[in-house]
C-alpha cells in the first residue's frame, strides 16, 4: 500500500480563500468545491488510489492557467495537472490539501501546416483528436497510446507516451517541435517552436516525460508526419507465448522493422475479441499483430518475407487482413485491451516494464508461475518489438487481500524486469504506482540528482507531489 | 574520473571537458584550469544486434563503432556528420563527442537527432557522483529523462562516460532524386512536397550553384535533392513515383547509387561550405518554408550557405565579423529559429551570443538547472553563455 | 470498479443491476472522448464516467438524490454513445435509467420544472392532447419574443416553442388500429408501432412504411392496445406510467404473436426501438417477463427488417445525394449502423456521411426542451458537419432527429420515406429529384 503526506493543515485552514481565488479567475463553471462534485474527481485511470481534492480548476486558455499558478503559488497550495484522467500509474491523483487543474477545456487545435509539417495544439486536445483533424489530407500524429482515443496530448507530454507504433515512428519525445509551459510561479515560457533542435539545454527533453513534476504544458508544436501509402496487420497465432516470443526476436534481428508488432496471450485474445470481434483466433496461446507500410507491392514483399520468418515457428494460423474494416478491427480490440479486460475481471493492475527483448521468454515464464503463487489470472498485452510490457493482474477491488496480493505480484513482474537489465515503467510514468520502487532502479545519489532538477523548477515541490520520487529522501 | 573531478571540485578548478577536442571550434572558448578528456574510456561494452542496442564508452572513436554497426547491416539511425573540414580538426571524433553536441546529419528530418536515439547514459556529475539515466530498453521514462538534458550539453552538466544507443538495420539500398536550376523557394517547395509525400523521404536538401559545383557529379546549377533508403525494388518504385510528386517543378533526374551516397556523404559533412581563413560558420534552423527567406537575408549580409533538413537548416559561412554575426542573429530572430556559432576566431566568439540568449524566466532556470548538475560551475565554464 | 453496497441494498433487483454495472466498469475513461457533453463542457462530471460515479455514490449512500447530481445526470442526453465505445461492455444505458428513476423518486425539482416535465410526459405521449399543445403553440409563437430568456423557464418555452412546427398536417387514417392486408403473395405479417409524437408530427412516416411493407407482400397489423411504447416517461425516470404504456403494448402484440402470428416488431421510430428491445431487461422480475423478452426479441428497425426481406427499387436512380445521419438510439443503442446506408445505396442514392457522426443531435426525447442551450450547440455542430457534405437531403431514422434538424435549407426525412419514392411510392414533399 503506498503513503500519501499528509496534507498541510494550514492549507485546509484557508479552503475557502482558496476557492475564492480560484472563483476570482475563473467563470463560475470552472471551480469544482462540492463535496459530491470533488469525488469523481479523486482518481484516474488507476482505481486502486483515491483521494478527492481541495477543488477542481477548469481554465480555458493560457493566461487562466498561469494566473491559477501564480495564486497557488503565493498561498503555498499543491497542485495536481489533469488531463483526461487516464493515468494507469495514478499520475493525477490528487491530494486532500490539493488543487487538480484540469485542462480539458483546453481542447482546440490552434494551427495545422503541412508544408512545415507541424500542428500547434492546446494540451487538452486528445491525441487522436489530433490526427483526426488532419487524416483527410493524409497526414497523422505518429505516437499513439492505445488509450489515444480519449487521453490528451497535455498528459501525453507529461508521461512521453509511447504506443503500438513508436518502433518505427518514436514516442512522444521525438515528435514534439515545441511547448508552451507554465511554471508553478505563473511565467509563461515557449520551448522550441516549429523549427528541429533549438540551441541551449534540451528543455523539451527533459520536460517530456516529468510527469507534471516540473512545469505545466498548456501549448504543443507536435510534428506531424504524412501517412504511407497504406498498410495491413498480419495475425500469426502461436502454441505457446515462448514460441510466439522468439518469432518476434528473428523478425527484428532479420532487418525488418515492422511499423508495429505486438502480443497478446490466450486470456487477452478472448477479451480483445469479446469486444472487437476482430476475428482474433481463439485456439491460439499467443498471437502477434504485424503491421507494414508502403504501396501494396511493398505489403506483399514485407508480408511475404514476415511469413517465411513465422513459418519456422509452426504458427497455428496466419492471416494476412483484406480491408481497411478489418484492420480497423484489429486494432479495436488492441487498443481497447485494458478495457476490454473488464469483461473478465472487476479490477486490474496495468504493468509496464520494458525488458530487453532476448529476455522476453524467461520473463513470460517467470509471470506465469508468479501468477500461480499469487493466485491471479493475468493477461499479457505488449509491445514485443520494443519489450514494453503490459501484464495485466486481475484481482476484485471488493477483496481488500486479492488487491494486495496483486499489488505484490505487480512489484515482483518489475523487480524482475529491472533484474533482467530493463526497467519500471516503458511509457506509463512512474506516477504514484511505482514511485517506492524507484530505487529499485536508482540509487540514492542518482534519486537526489532527478531531486535537484525538480527542485531547479518548482522550489517549495507544489507540483504534483508525493509522485515519482519515493516521499523519503535519501 | 570521478575522483579527477572530487579534486578539481574541491580545488574549485574549472575543467575542460571534451572527447577528442574535435568540437572545440564550436560555441565560445572555455577558461580552464585543466583538461579533463574522456580519450582513455574506450570499448564497446554491449551490442546486441537483435534487440537494437549499442553501448560504448564514451572515448570510443565513432568510426570504430560504424564499422562494427556496418558489419551486422546496422547504422546509427541519426547519421552524425563527421565536420572535421567544416571545424578545421583532425583525429576523428568520439562517441561521447556527437552526443555532448547533439550532432545529426540529414537523416534526422525523417528520424530523429542523435539525441532520440540515446537511450541510457552513465555521467559524473559536478559533484565527482555517478549518474546513470536510462538504461539499455528501447522505451523508458521512468524518472526525469537526464539522457536528453546531458545529450547536447556540451559538456556543461556532466561528463558522459558511457552511453547506450538504439540502432536500427542500414538501408538495403540508397537512391536520389534531383531537380536542377530550381530557385530556393521552389526548391523548398519541391523538398516540402517530397517531405509530405507518402514515399518515406529521409533526406531533403537544397545546394545553390556554388555548393553544388563544389560537388564532383552535380554540375553547376542550383540542385534540390531528395533521397530514398530502402529495400532495392522500394527505392526504385519510390523515386519514380517521387518523380511524378514533383513533376510540377520540373524534370527530375535519379542519381545512380555511388554518386547519390557521395551527395549525401558531402552534405551530411558540410563539405561544400569550405571555410576560408578568417572566416566564421554558423548552424541555423527555422521552419522550412522560411528557409528561403532566411538564405536570401544572410546571402545580403554577405554570407553563403545551403539548406538540409528541406529547407529548415542552413549551413552558413562568411566573414567572421561581429557585423555579419549580429545580421545572421537577427535574421533569425525575426523568422523564429535557433542559431549556433560553429567556428569563428576567439575574438569574434568570446564576445557574442554563440545560442540565442534566452527569455529571462528561462535563461534563469538554465543558471538553477546548471546548479542542480554542477554547482561550482567547474564543467566547461563560459562554453554556452558567458558567465556559466 | 470497488463499490460499497451493504447486502440489504443488493436484494433490490435494480441496484443489484446497477452494482454489475458499476463492477464492470474500470475507469479507462475511454467513454469521455465520445460523449457529446463532455466534448462541449469539458468537465469529467459531464462524462459518462464522472456521471457514472456520481450515480454510484448515491445510489450507495441510499439519501436523496442532491442537486449536483442530478444536474449533472439531466445533461446526459442518452445518447448511449459511451456504449458504443466503452471497451468493457458496461451498460450505461440500465445504470442512467436507474439513476433517473431514483432522482425521481427521491428528489424534489424546482415546482416550474416540476410543471414542465408533468406536462410533457402526460401530454408527447397522448396524440390527442400533443395535437392540441402543437395548435396552441402555433398561436403562440408570434408572443415567444414576449418570454423572458434569463431564466431556464423562459428558454425551455422558447425551445418548446421552436420545436413546434408552423403547420401540423392531418391525421391519417391509415396509421388508426387495422390490419393492412400485404399486395401481391403475402411473405410476412409484422406489427407496426404507430407511436405517438410522430404520428402527430409526421404521419407521412407511418403511411410511407405501411405502402412500403404491403407493396413487398408484408401484412401490416396495428393492434389497437399499442399506443405509446413508454420510452419518453422511462427516460424522464417515471417508472410507473412507463412500466404501464410498455405493459399495454406488449399484451397488445402478445395477443397477436399468439394470434395469427408476428415475424417482427417493426418500429420506425428509432428512440421507440431501443425500449422496446429492452422490455426483457424492464421487465425482468415482473410477470410479463417471458412476454417481454419475446417482444424484444421481435422488435426491429424498420430498416433492419427490409434487409431482411431484400429490399429493392423499382425506378432508376433519382441522382440524388442523401446524407445519412445515424440517430443515436439506433446507432448506439440498437447498434444499426450499416442497413440504412446500406438500403440507401441499394434505392440508387449517393449516400455520404458527417464528420463525428458517432455525436447527437441534441434532440433526445425531451432533451431539447429541457437543456435547450446544449442541444443548440448539438444542432448546430451536427448541421454544420451535415452541410459540409453538400447533399440534396438528410436522412434519419428517427423523428426526433428529424425535428431537431428541420428548419435548415436541407429537407429532412426518414429514411423509409426515401426507400418508398425509390419501390414506387409517391415523392417525398420539399425533394427535387434529379438534383446535384
Amino acid at each position: 500500500m503506498i503513503s500519501l503526506p499528509e496534507p498541510k493543515a494550514e492549507t485546509l485552514a484557508k479552503r475557502d480563500a482558496i476557492i475564492a481565488g480560484l472563483r476570482r479567475i475563473l467563470p463560475d463553471s470552472g471551480v469544482i468545491a462540492d463535496a459530491a462534485r470533488l469525488k469523481p474527481y479523486e482518481m484516474d485511470g488507476l482505481t486502486a488510489y483515491r483521494r478527492p481534492p481541495l477543488a477542481v480548476a477548469l481554465p480555458e486558455t493560457t493566461e487562466q492557467l498561469a494566473a491559477i499558478l501564480r495564486f497557488l503559488h503565493q498561498e503555498d497550495v499543491r497542485v495536481i495537472p489533469r488531463g483526461a484522467g487516464t493515468s494507469l500509474s495514478g499520475g493525477a491523483l490528487p491530494l486532500a490539501d490539493g488543487v487538480v487543474i484540469g485542462m480539458m477545456r483546453m481542447n482546440r487545435i490552434l494551427e495545422i501546416n503541412y508544408d512545415d509539417r507541424f500542428a500547434v495544439v492546446q494540451a487538452g486536445v486528445t491525441n487522436l483528436g489530433i490526427t483526426a483533424a488532419m487524416q483527410a489530407d493524409g497526414f497523422f500524429y505518429a505516437p499513439d497510446p492505445s488509450s489515444q482515443l480519449a487521453c490528451m496530448i497535455g498528459g501525453n507530454v507529461a508521461m512521453n507516451s509511447g504506443g503500438a507504433h513508436c518502433l518505427k515512428y518514436g514516442v512522444t519525445a521525438n515528435n514534439l517541435l515545441g511547448l508552451k509551459i507554465v511554471t508553478m510561479e505563473g511565467d509563461i515560457l515557449d520551448i522550441g517552436g516549429a523549427h528541429l533542435d533549438a540551441a541551449g539545454y534540451d528543455w523539451l527533453g527533459l520536460l517530456t516525460g516529468s510527469e507534471g513534476q516540473l512545469a505545466m504544458v498548456s501549448e504543443v508544436t507536435v510534428r506531424i508526419l504524412r501517412a504511407a501509402e497504406g498498410q495491413r496487420a498480419m495475425l500469426a497465432a502461436f502454441r505457446s507465448n515462448e514460441i510466439a516470443g522468439a518469432c518476434v526476436d528473428r523478425i527484428i534481428g532479420s532487418g525488418i522493422i515492422p511499423v508495429a508488432l505486438e502480443f497478446m496471450d490466450r486470456p487477452a485474445i478472448h477479451a480483445c475479441e469479446d469486444f472487437a470481434h476482430a476475428g482474433y483466433p481463439l485456439d491460439a496461446e499467443a498471437l502477434l499483430i504485424i503491421e507494414v507500410e508502403g504501396s501494396v507491392a511493398e505489403q506483399d514483399d514485407l508480408l511475404g518475407r514476415i511469413r517465411a520468418i513465422c513459418d519456422d515457428f509452426d504458427p497455428i494460423s496466419c492471416r494476412v487482413s483484406q480491408t481497411a474494416e478489418e484492420s480497423a478491427a484489429i486494432w479495436k480490440g488492441r487498443k481497447g485491451a485494458f478495457g476490454a479486460v473488464g469483461r473478465i475481471s472487476p479490477d486490474y493492475l496495468c504493468m509496464d516494464g520494458t525488458i530487453p527483448t532476448g529476455q522476453l521468454p524467461l520473463v513470460l515464464r517467470r509471470i506465469g508461475e508468479m501468477s500461480e503463487q499469487y493466485r491471479l489470472k493475468v493477461a499479457n498485452i505488449f509491445h514485443a518489438g520494443d519489450g514494453n510490457l503490459h501484464p495485466l493482474i486481475m484481482f476484485d477491488a471488493n477483496d481488500p487481500d486479492s488487491f494486495h496480493r496483486a499489488e505484490a505480484f505487480g512489484a515482483d513482474i518489475l523487480r524482475l524486469c529491472v533484474e533482467v537489465g530493463g526497467c519500471l515503467t516503458g511509457e506509463h510514468g512512474v506516477g504514484v504506482e511505482k514511485r517506492d520502487l524507484m530505487h529499485h532502479q536508482f540509487t540514492a545519489t542518482e534519486l537526489d540528482q532527478q531531486r535537484a532538477i525538480k527542485t531547479a523548477f518548482d522550489p517549495g515541490w507544489l507540483l504534483n507531489p508525493a509522485k515519482v520520487f519515493p516521499l523519503v529522501a535519501a | 574520473m570521478a575522483a579527477a573531478v572530487a579534486d578539481a571540485r574541491a580545488a574549485r578548478r574549472p575543467l575542460l571537458v571534451q572527447g577528442f577536442g574535435s568540437k572545440s571550434a564550436m560555441l565560445r572558448p572555455v577558461q580552464a584550469d585543466a583538461t579533463l578528456s574522456t580519450r582513455n574510456l574506450t570499448g564497446v561494452t554491449l551490442y546486441s544486434p537483435r534487440e537494437l542496442v549499442i553501448a560504448a564508452r564514451a572515448g570510443t572513436p565513432l568510426d570504430e563503432i560504424e564499422a562494427l554497426l556496418h558489419q551486422n547491416g546496422q547504422q546509427l539511425t541519426s547519421e552524425p556528420p563527421d565536420l572535421s573540414a567544416l571545424l578545421g580538426s583532425a583525429g576523428g571524433q568520439s562517441w561521447g563527442g556527437i552526443v555532448a553536441a547533439n550532432l545529426s546529419g540529414p537523416r534526422r528530418v525523417a528520424w530523429g537527432a542523435t539525441r532520440d536515439h540515446v537511450i541510457g547514459i552513465r555521467a559524473i556529475n559536478g559533484r565527482g557522483e555517478v549518474i546513470r539515466a536510462g538504461g539499455r530498453v528501447l522505451k523508458n521514462v521512468t524518472g526525469l529523462d537526464l539522457c536528453k538534458l546531458i545529450a547536447g550539453s556540451h559538456g556543461t552538466l556532466g561528463i558522459m562516460t558511457d552511453i547506450t544507443m538504439k540502432i536500427l538495420p542500414a538501408p538495403a539500398a540508397t537512391g536520389a532524386l534531383i531537380l536542377r536550376g530550381l530557385d530556393a523557394v521552389h526548391g523548398v517547395a519541391a523538398l516540402s512536397a517530397g517531405l509530405g509525400s507518402p514515399f518515406g523521404v529521409s533526406g531533403a536538401a537544397f545546394l545553390p550553384a556554388w555548393a553544388a559545383d563544389g560537388i564532383p557529379g552535380l554540375g553547376s546549377q542550383t540542385v534540390t535533392v531528395l533521397r530514398i533508403e530502402e529495400f532495392p525494388a522500394s527505392v526504385a518504385y519510390r523515386l519514380e513515383q517521387l518523380a511524378g510528386t514533383l513533376a510540377r517543378f520540373g524534370k527530375s533526374e535519379i542519381l545512380d547509387e555511388r554518386t547519390a551516397k557521395r551527395v549525401w556523404t558531402a552534405i551530411r559533412d558540410v563539405t561544400p561550405i569550405r571555410p576560408g581563413a578568417g572566416e566564421a560558420v554558423w548552424h541555423l534552423s527555422t521552419r522550412p518554408s522560411r528557409g528561403p527567406t532566411l538564405l536570401a537575408l544572410i546571402e545580403a549580409a554577405g554570407a553563403r550557405g545551403f539548406m538540409d533538413w528541406g529547407g529548415g537548416r542552413i549551413w552558413a559561412a562568411g566573414p567572421a565579423t561581429p557585423a555579419l554575426h549580429d545580421a545572421i542573429t537577427h535574421a533569425v530572430w525575426d523568422l523564429g529559429g535557433t542559431f549556433t556559432l560553429m567556428r569563428a576566431p576567439d575574438s569574434l566568439r568570446a564576445s557574442v551570443p554563440v545560442v540565442p540568449q534566452e527569455a529571462p524566466p528561462l535563461a534563469g532556470l538554465t543558471r538553477r538547472i546548471k546548479a542542480a548538475m554542477d554547482p561550482d560551475g567547474i564543467f566547461n565554464p563560459g562554453r554556452i553563455y558567458a558567465g556559466l | 470498479m470497488q463499490t460499497h453496497f451493504s447486502a440489504e441494498q443488493l436484494r433490490d433487483s435494480d441496484t443489484a443491476a446497477s452494482n454489475t454495472v458499476l463492477r464492470t466498469c474500470v475507469h479507462c475513461g475511454f467513454c469521455t472522448a465520445t460523449c457529446p457533453t463532455f466534448v462541449l463542457l469539458g468537465d469529467e462530471l459531464d462524462s459518462p464516467r464522472g456521471r457514472i460515479y456520481l450515480i454510484k455514490e448515491m445510489l450507495e449512500s441510499g439519501k436523496p438524490a442532491t442537486e449536483p447530481v442530478v444536474r449533472h445526470v439531466d445533461r446526459c442526453l442518452s445518447c448511449l454513445s459511451c456504449m458504443t465505445t466503452c471497451p468493457s461492455g458496461v451498460n450505461y444505458m440500465h445504470l442512467v435509467d436507474h439513476a433517473r428513476r431514483y432522482i425521481e423518486e427521491t428528489y424534489t425539482r424546482p415546482w416550474p420544472e416540476r410543471m414542465l416535465r408533468g406536462v410533457l410526459a402526460r401530454v408527447l405521449p397522448n396524440p390527442r392532447l400533443f395535437r392540441l399543445a402543437l395548435r396552441a403553440a402555433a398561436l403562440a409563437r408570434p408572443a415567444a419574443g414576449l418570454i423572458p430568456t434569463g431564466t431556464v423557464t423562459g428558454k425551455r418555452m422558447q425551445a418548446m416553442l421552436s420545436l413546434a412546427p408552423t403547420a401540423l398536417p392531418s391525421d391519417s387514417p391509415a396509421q388508426r388500429p387495422q390490419v393492412h392486408q400485404a399486395q401481391g403473395v403475402k411473405r410476412g405479417r409484422v406489427a407496426l408501432l404507430t407511436g405517438c409524437a410522430q404520428k402527430v408530427l409526421a404521419p407521412r412516416i407511418n403511411d410511407a412504411t405501411i405502402r412500403l411493407l404491403t407493396r413487398l407482400g408484408i401484412e401490416v397489423v396495428i393492434p389497437p392496445e399499442v399506443g405509446c411504447c413508454g420510452a419518453l416517461t422511462h427516460h424522464m425516470g417515471q417508472h410507473d406510467p412507463a412500466m404501464a404504456a410498455a405493459r399495454a403494448a406488449i399484451a397488445g402484440w402478445t395477443r397477436e404473436i399468439d394470434g395469427a402470428g408476428l415475424d417482427a416488431i417493426i418500429i420506425n421510430t428509432s428512440g421507440c426501438g431501443t425500449t422496446v428491445k429492452d422490455y426483457g431487461f424492464m421487465f425482468r422480475d415482473a410477470p410479463e417477463a417471458a412476454q417481454a423478452a419475446r417482444v424484444s426479441g421481435l422488435a426491429a428497425d424498420i430498416s433492419e427488417y427490409l434487409v431482411r426481406i431484400d429490399y429493392q427499387p423499382q425506378r432508376g436512380a433519382p441522382g440524388l445525394t442523401v446524407a445519412y445521419h445515424a440517430a443515436c438510439s439506433l446507432q448506439h443503442g440498437q447498434k444499426v449502423t450499416g442497413a440504412p446506408k446500406a438500403l440507401l445505396k441499394t434505392a440508387g442514392f449517393t449516400v455520404v456521411e458527417p464528420r463525428d457522426p458517432h455525436l447527437c443531435c441534441g434532440s433526445a426525447g425531451t432533451y431539447n426542451i429541457l437543456q435547450p442551450e446544449i442541444a443548440g450547440q448539438l444542432r448546430s455542430r451536427k448541421l454544420a458537419n451535415l452541410q459540409e457534405r453538400r447533399p440534396d437531403v438528410i436522412a434519419a431514422g428517427n423523428i426526433g432527429c428529424i425535428t431537431q434538424l428541420s428548419g435548415s435549407d436541407l429537407p429532412v426525412m426518414h429514411t423509409v420515406e426515401l426507400l418508398d419514392w425509390m419501390a414506387g411510392g409517391p415523392q417525398p414533399s420539399g425533394l427535387a429529384a434529379g438534383g446535384s
